[in-house]
């Protein structure tokens, strides 16, 4: 947890936390002097003259007031740190997330990022302050009792010293016990509840087959057999609740015990006794705080677990140091590309080779490796084997720069940011004229889509855009690309048909498109296809025919049942055959 | 400026002034004031939620010194320029707010401090209706919650008439608003008795009436109608026959209440617009026992003797656990008046023994709760599963699959720690501070007293934080929710930024920006006051106060020094005991709602099954010996999700045996809500259902559902292999007819392909996409072979290389059955027998494609507006 604390801080914090350290240590060590000036003021208490008690109260107060003072900057300290530590993670976060590999992304990681952006910062602010420094406190306060009580009593302050590391045992193993004890419970627990969630989530596919009351009963035995195994958990999880307890008071008692022992064998006088007895109760305050604090602290940990896992994900393939982009359309080449998704193999070895200037089409079943291939070009999916060559260059020897300037891309599933359509096209190329803006709008169509907005070009597309449609988000996501002055033109078209429009686009963008580059289009549709140069049919991972859609459609193989397919998909009629 | 006390107590507070310019004035009633004002920053301050009020600081109308401090709520809001308006009820002889207002012109000022005001929250889960009860004075309140309310909720409102005029206030539009009034001329009982007598049951309350007339109401809605605690929500606004403010210490937000108003009621009292029903009999009957909000104690109604027996027995362990500091104040006392080592010896035996004792009955509790718990938990889960194989399947859609899993999971768990952590722990919080205040106070109530200081120190700084994180808190909520969905999209919108570079990022970065300055505008401020709270309560402040006070008294001969030792052993985490007790509070809370949660679920109505009706044609046409024909027949049927919120009118519609009916119409017309009706999802409100000449609701489950079946979007799979959820509806079928249905359904091929075929486990979701799912489901329908089936047309939500095959797979399902098909494309149903139009829940038209186009309808209108959906080139329709 340190470490990740202080990877995430900032380095010009590096003084800041110097500082700290010092200043607590510091804290720590008047307090633990305070306490043990109770020893001469209770025992002038208790002797022939309290008076004498005043200077000793005086000395208390300075020690007191010190203590504050100290803490007081501590306190601002550690909130300065908090926040410095928010400024700088959450960016680091956000920084990171951009060169993560985009393998990495899957349901559980990509809940930790969120989680480690959206919920992060409350707990970063009062870090520190909050819990940082009543940690310290906790830890070093008893030792250094232990070491001030050497100076009065020695005996007492042997035990005190044994009794932390005692202490700090009972507590880790009383946390342990009870973590192994939960989890235990919890999975026991989760597996009841997923029996039991299954049948609700079911229900309907139950009740029409009929089945329900043998599903019930089934749920009802798993209820029956975890109840059974309850009371075993509980007697792992007993041992962990009183164990720190028990700990705490045995030493109070070894403390207290050896106190009455200094007092009744005379090495100490019997107020001074009572003054120990009293130094031993400010001795275990401390350490009950510590218990108190497990539960923030697992809080923390996991926020700074999820920060960390984020920070520490693995980031893309070393960048090379080449930045010439071309600036015709180049010849883009798969050299034996192997990519692997956990234990599948999607693509193994795989081979093509795509002309300069020439639109591919890429159609197949779902699973074929369509988008996976259109990745690999991208640059968003690293090959696990084999190469990308750009005109004969391996793509890895761009830099960040050119390799982001080579490719432009529209997504199946496209993101628009919280903005204008304009400058959402606008992203494409900040740096384009008002003229070639509007020729990428009105490609795209979405110069329809403009003039039907309340605000024009200047409407805010809302939330990931949810203030337009599909089929217009699909539209701007279109122009976005053209606008992009990239070489290389990745299309994954839509699967669900979305409008005509929306077709007549992505058409557009294969079609009339001015710049020179080489196109690849994942697709669906006829008509995207049919303006195709060529077309790939993938099948598993393979390339099983390759042509010019004339003549797969005319070799009646995989590619010709898919046409004929899609085209009585387009004719179908529920119920026999069309009346018209 | 002359504010007395108050006045420096909200300055403590940190609350600010705002110097309020009046914009416009306008006389909504004769007697009732609008001033609008202006206050740039005051929004930075104060909230625009429903009853948030401010109080205003009106000058002495005699012209003294002093300033009178009123509240007043907001009429109306507008944070960006910071306008705002109050409403002022004028009367005679005015008083200061009313003198001033009714003065006031554009471009006077004024000061205006927002400070503790009330804000009311609509629930998530809304109440049955709200009953709201107040004057002329509450009005603008009232009216601020008539606005927030959702339209369909009922609204009755309840006003207490002061003067003729006061029916002239313009009340806030609601479509369910009822209005009532009742003269105060007739007793300040009057309003409490023009409530109607009726069944309350889940309403909330809402009043603010004058405070005799309020105490009235509230004995009348707790005592007789069964209000619990939680739905009443009242406080007077002002008390008959005294000035507000000046010296009070507690003002209440009010319009100004009339001071020295004539005792006398308004002559025009006589002229009441409505009865007011006083002499309305009262039943006391009406209290009811099932108010949803008081559910989760009927949960745990059960689990209260253990409780209290886990509170007295943690009680107890406290108790001992805190022993060991007394026996070491014994101590110190031995050793300090020359003891016997044997006293001391026999103290240390008794430590052992107290120890030994505390753990074992520690041990005892904990064995006994959670045994008692696990045996509710089981209980609970086992009526769980009897309902959930009883609930309307609607229940389940309207859920969702989180919505579920909360209940069944999250609140199980949640009342797990209720039964066995949250009493014990509460109990402990609370018990162990007071025991060792107690002891204290008997051992010196001098310094005892004294270790209150840093505790009050600590509560004033805590209130002053609250007070002003107001308005903070509720921003930091919707940041936090705002930044929830900003990193969703930011992470969705990966693929985007990497290929488009850092200008698709920028909105992003801005927002995170703006929510870290947020976090630092709103915290930074606190950390002086979170600091002083730490050093406050901190042990070491103790010490030094209790030895100050100690060394004071004992020099002075006022207290023997050993009267200090239980101060030095016990008094130094006093602060931190005791608030401690907020905190072991906190696990009380969450249980109690999730046992509410658990609760309600249990009450929700089942799907019964009804004797067949022996009377009329029903009886007849079952006999008629058509039983497996197929005929579905609509009776009159009316159904909506709220009772009182129809979705269907009066549909009827017949299906006759083997025919495709297909419901067209736009979306929110009823198609899904008419389909499900049929799978029986719900069941219908009005009318009936037949089917075969059967009603649904007298057919069983299994009976209905062997006739019946349904493909829908998104169908369910249940964990096992392919060939268990082909078969799920004929578990003993051969793996020839289950490979025969998944041939049919086009799915064979793809299970071949899968690793282990029919035997291959469906654990994972994407083990087959969603087109498969489909053709699985439709496979499924085709085994058990139901006459009747309902369908959703979603093949255009399929994958486009699924399409086909799904089309293939229904084609083929619907052959020789009776069909009810919801269609979202046109021109995939052009060949149905029937097709019925659908508009806001009711039958517009019906017949064939071709009468239907050749009618100048709406289903024509609906054919020639359709999305052009991509066709490929060439293709003909």
């Amino acid at each position: 947890m340190i470490r990740t604390l202080l990877a995430l801080m900032p380095a010009h914090a590096r003084g800041r936390i110097a500082l700290y350290a010092v200043l607590s240590v510091l804290s720590v060590a008047i307090r633990a002097t305070g306490a043990v000036l109770l020893v001469p003021l209770v025992a002038a208490l208790f002797g022939p003259d309290p008076a004498r008690a005043w200077p000793w109260f005086l000395g208390l107060t300075g020690a007191t007031v010190l203590a504050w003072t100290i803490d007081t900057v501590l306190s601002r300290l550690g909130f300065e740190l908090g926040f410095a530590l928010l400024d700088s993670a959450q960016h680091e976060v956000a920084d990171r997330l951009t060169r993560v590999r985009m393998s990495w992304f899957d349901a559980a990681n990509t809940a930790q990022a969120r989680q480690a952006i959206a919920t992060a910062g409350p707990d970063l602010v009062g870090l520190v302050a909050n819990l940082m420094t009543p940690l310290v406190n906790a830890l070093l306060l008893p030792v250094a009792l232990g070491l001030a009580l050497l100076a009065v009593a020695p005996p007492l302050g042997v035990v005190a010293l044994v009794a932390v590391p005692v202490l700090l045992l009972a507590l880790w193993g009383s946390g342990r016990i009870t973590r192994r004890a939960d989890a235990e419970a919890a999975a026991s627990n989760t597996e009841l509840t997923e029996s039991l969630v299954e049948f609700a989530r079911t229900q309907a596919a139950l009740r029409a087959a009929r089945r329900v009351d043998a599903e019930r009963s089934r749920t009802g035995a798993a209820i029956a057999a975890q109840h059974g195994a309850i009371v075993r958990l509980l007697l792992l999880q007993i041992p962990g609740q009183v164990l720190f307890g028990v700990a705490a008071q045995l030493t109070l008692l070894a403390l207290a015990g050896t106190a009455a022992w200094l007092g009744v064998s005379g090495a100490v006088s019997a107020p001074e006794a009572v003054a120990l007895v009293v130094v031993i109760a400010r001795y275990l305050e401390p350490v009950t705080t510590l218990g108190q604090l497990a539960p923030a602290l697992e809080g923390v940990t996991a926020t700074l677990r999820r920060m960390r896992v984020v920070v520490e994900a693995p980031v893309g393939g070393t960048a090379g140091t080449a930045s010439e982009v071309p600036d015709t359309a180049p010849r883009v080449a798969l050299e034996g590309v192997t990519v692997r998704h956990g234990a599948t193999t999607v693509l193994d070895g795989f081979d093509l080779v795509l002309e300069p200037g020439t639109t591919t089409a890429i159609v197949g079943p779902s699973g074929a490796g369509k988008t996976t291939v259109l990745g690999v070009i991208a640059g968003l999916v690293e090959p696990d084997a084999g190469r990308l060559t750009v005109d004969g260059r391996d793509v890895r020897e761009l830099d960040a720069d050119a390799r982001r300037a080579l490719v432009s891309v529209v997504f199946q599933h496209p993101y628009l940011f919280d903005g204008g359509v304009h400058d959402n096209v606008r992203v494409g190329d900040p740096s384009a004229d008002e003229d070639t803006v509007a020729a990428a709008l009105a490609l795209a169509r979405v110069d329809e889509v403009v003039a039907r907005l309340p605000e024009g070009s200047a409407t805010r597309v809302g939330e990931g855009g949810s203030m337009l449609s599909g089929g217009e988000r699909q539209r701007v996501s279109i122009a976005r690309a053209v606008l992009k002055p990239a070489p290389v033109l990745l299309i994954d078209e839509a699967t669900s048909a979305l409008d005509t429009e929306n077709e007549a686009a992505v058409v557009a963008a294969i079609a009339d498109d001015p710049r020179p580059r080489t196109r690849v289009i994942v697709a669906h549709r006829l008509a995207s296809i049919a303006h195709a140069d060529r077309v790939v049919f993938l099948e598993r991972g393979r390339i099983v025919e390759d042509g010019s859609p004339a003549e797969l459609d005319a070799a009646g193989g995989r590619f010709a049942e898919f046409w004929a397919q899609q085209r009585a998909a387009a004719e179908w009629v529920l119920g026999g055959t069309p009346s018209r | 400026m002359a504010r007395g006390f108050q006045g420096a107590i909200m300055r403590g507070f940190g609350a600010h002034d705002h110097l309020a310019t009046v914009t416009s004035t306008e006389h909504l009633a004769p007697h009732f004031l609008r001033v609008r004002m202006n206050a740039p920053r005051l929004f930075d301050d104060a909230t625009t939620s429903p009853t948030e009020w401010v109080r205003i600081w009106f000058p002495d109308p005699a012209g003294g010194d002093a300033e009178h401090q009123r509240a007043y709520t907001f009429s109306e809001t507008d944070p960006e320029t910071g306008d705002f308006a109050c409403d002022f009820v004028l009367h005679e002889p005015a008083g200061p707010a009313s003198a001033w207002a009714s003065a006031a012109q554009p471009g006077d000022t004024i000061v205006v401090t927002p400070f503790g005001s009330d804000r009311v929250t609509i629930p998530e889960e809304l109440p049955a209706g709200y009953l709201l009860v107040g004057d002329s004075a509450s009005v603008p309140a009232i009216n601020s919650i008539i606005r927030a309310l959702p339209p369909e909720l009922p609204v009755e409102l309840y006003l207490e008439q002061h003067d003729p005029d006061d029916v002239l206030i313009p009340l806030a539009p609601h479509p369910r608003l009822a209005v009532h009034w009742a003269p105060r001329s007739e007793g300040t009982d009057a309003l409490a008795a023009a409530i109607e007598d009726r069944d309350w049951t889940d309403w909330t309350a809402w009043g603010a009436p004058e405070s005799t007339t309020l105490k009235h109401v509230l004995a009348r809605l707790k005592g007789e109608f069964g209000f619990p605690k939680t739905e009443v929500k009242a406080r007077a606004y002002w008390i008959h026959g005294r000035a507000m403010g000046k010296l009070r210490d507690d003002p209440k937000p009010a319009a100004e209440a009339p001071e020295a108003r004539p005792q006398a009621a308004p002559e025009g009292a006589a002229a009441e617009p409505v009865a007011p029903r006083r002499g309305a009999a009262r039943r006391t009957s009406t209290t009811s026992t099932g108010w949803r909000s008081q559910a989760g104690s009927r949960l745990i109604a059960p689990l209260k003797p253990t409780f209290i027996a886990a509170g007295v027995l943690q009680g107890l362990v406290t108790l001992v656990q805190l022993a060991p500091w007394v026996l070491l104040v014994e101590l110190a006392r031995v050793l300090v008046t020359g003891g016997e080592p044997a006293t001391m010896w026999a103290l240390g035996v008794a430590a052992v023994v107290l120890l030994g004792v505390g753990t074992l009955l520690e041990t005892a509790l904990l064995l006994w709760v959670h045994a008692v718990d696990a045996r509710f938990a089981r209980g609970i889960r086992s009526r769980l599963t009897d309902k959930l194989a009883r609930l309307p399947l609607g229940w389940f859609d309207a859920r969702g699959s989180g919505g579920v899993k909360k209940v069944v999971d999250d609140d199980t768990l949640a009342l797990h720690y209720l039964t066995t952590h949250a009493v014990p722990d509460a109990v402990a919080a609370v018990v162990a501070p007071l025991a060792v205040l107690g002891y204290l106070f008997v051992a010196d109530w001098r310094i005892a007293l004294v270790l209150f200081v840093p505790v009050l120190v600590y509560v004033f700084t805590m209130a002053a934080m609250v007070f002003q994180s107001g308005p903070k808190i509720a921003q930091a909520g919707r940041w936090a929710e705002r930044m929830n969905a900003e990193a969703a999209g930011y992470l969705e919108g990966q693929p985007v930024v990497r290929v488009f570079g850092g200008a698709a990022a920028s909105t992003f970065r801005r927002r995170l920006d703006g929510y870290i300055a947020f976090l630092n505008e709103w915290q930074r401020p606190f950390t002086g006051k979170k600091t002083v709270m730490d050093l406050v309560t901190r042990p070491a402040t103790f010490l030094w106060l209790i030895c100050g006070m100690g060394v004071l008294l004992v020099t002075t001969g006022a207290m023997q020094p050993i009267g200090l030792i239980p101060f030095l052993l016990l008094g130094t985490t006093f602060g931190a005991r005791l608030l401690g007790i907020g905190y072991g509070l906190g696990g009380l809370r969450d249980g109690l709602q999730a046992a509410r949660r658990i609760q309600l679920v249990l009450d929700e109505p089942e799907l019964g099954v009804r004797e067949p009706e022996e009377d009329g044609a029903d009886a007849g046409r079952a006999d008629a010996g058509r039983a497996d024909a197929g005929l579905v027949e609509f009776d009159h049927v009316t159904f909506g999700y709220r009772a009182d919120a129809p979705v269907l009118h009066d549909v009827e519609l017949r299906l006759e045996p083997g025919t495709v009916t297909a419901i067209v119409g736009p979306s929110g017309s009823g198609k899904s809500t008419l389909a499900a009706l049929l799978a029986r999802f719900h069941d219908v409100q009005g009318g009936g259902i037949r089917l075969d000449g059967r009603d649904l609701r007298s057919l069983t489950a299994d009976e209905l559902y062997a006739r019946l079946g349904f493909v829908f979007q998104n169908p369910q799979l249940v964990a096992g292999t392919v060939h268990d959820n082909i078969a799920l509806g004929s578990p003993d079928a051969t793996r020839e007819r289950v490979e025969q249905a998944a041939r049919e359904a086009q799915l064979h091929d793809r299970i071949l392909q899968l690793p282990d075929g029919y035997d291959t486990r469906l654990d994972g979701a994407s083990t087959l996409s969603g087109g498969e799912r489909q053709r699985l489901a439709i496979a499924r329908a085709l085994l058990s072979d139901p006459g009747v089936l309902v369908l959703d047309e979603a093949t255009a939500f399929a994958d486009p290389e699924s399409e086909f095959l799904v089309q293939q797979a229904l084609s083929r399902l619907t052959r020789g059955r009776t069909v009810l098909v919801i269609a979202h494309r046109l021109h995939t149903v052009t060949a149905a027998d029937a097709i019925v139009v659908l508009e806001r829940g009711r039958i517009v038209e019906r017949g064939t494609h071709d009468a239907l186009l050749a009618k100048d309808g709406r289903y024509r209108a609906l054919w020639h507006a359709r999305p052009a959906t991509a066709e490929p080139e060439g293709a003909t329709r």
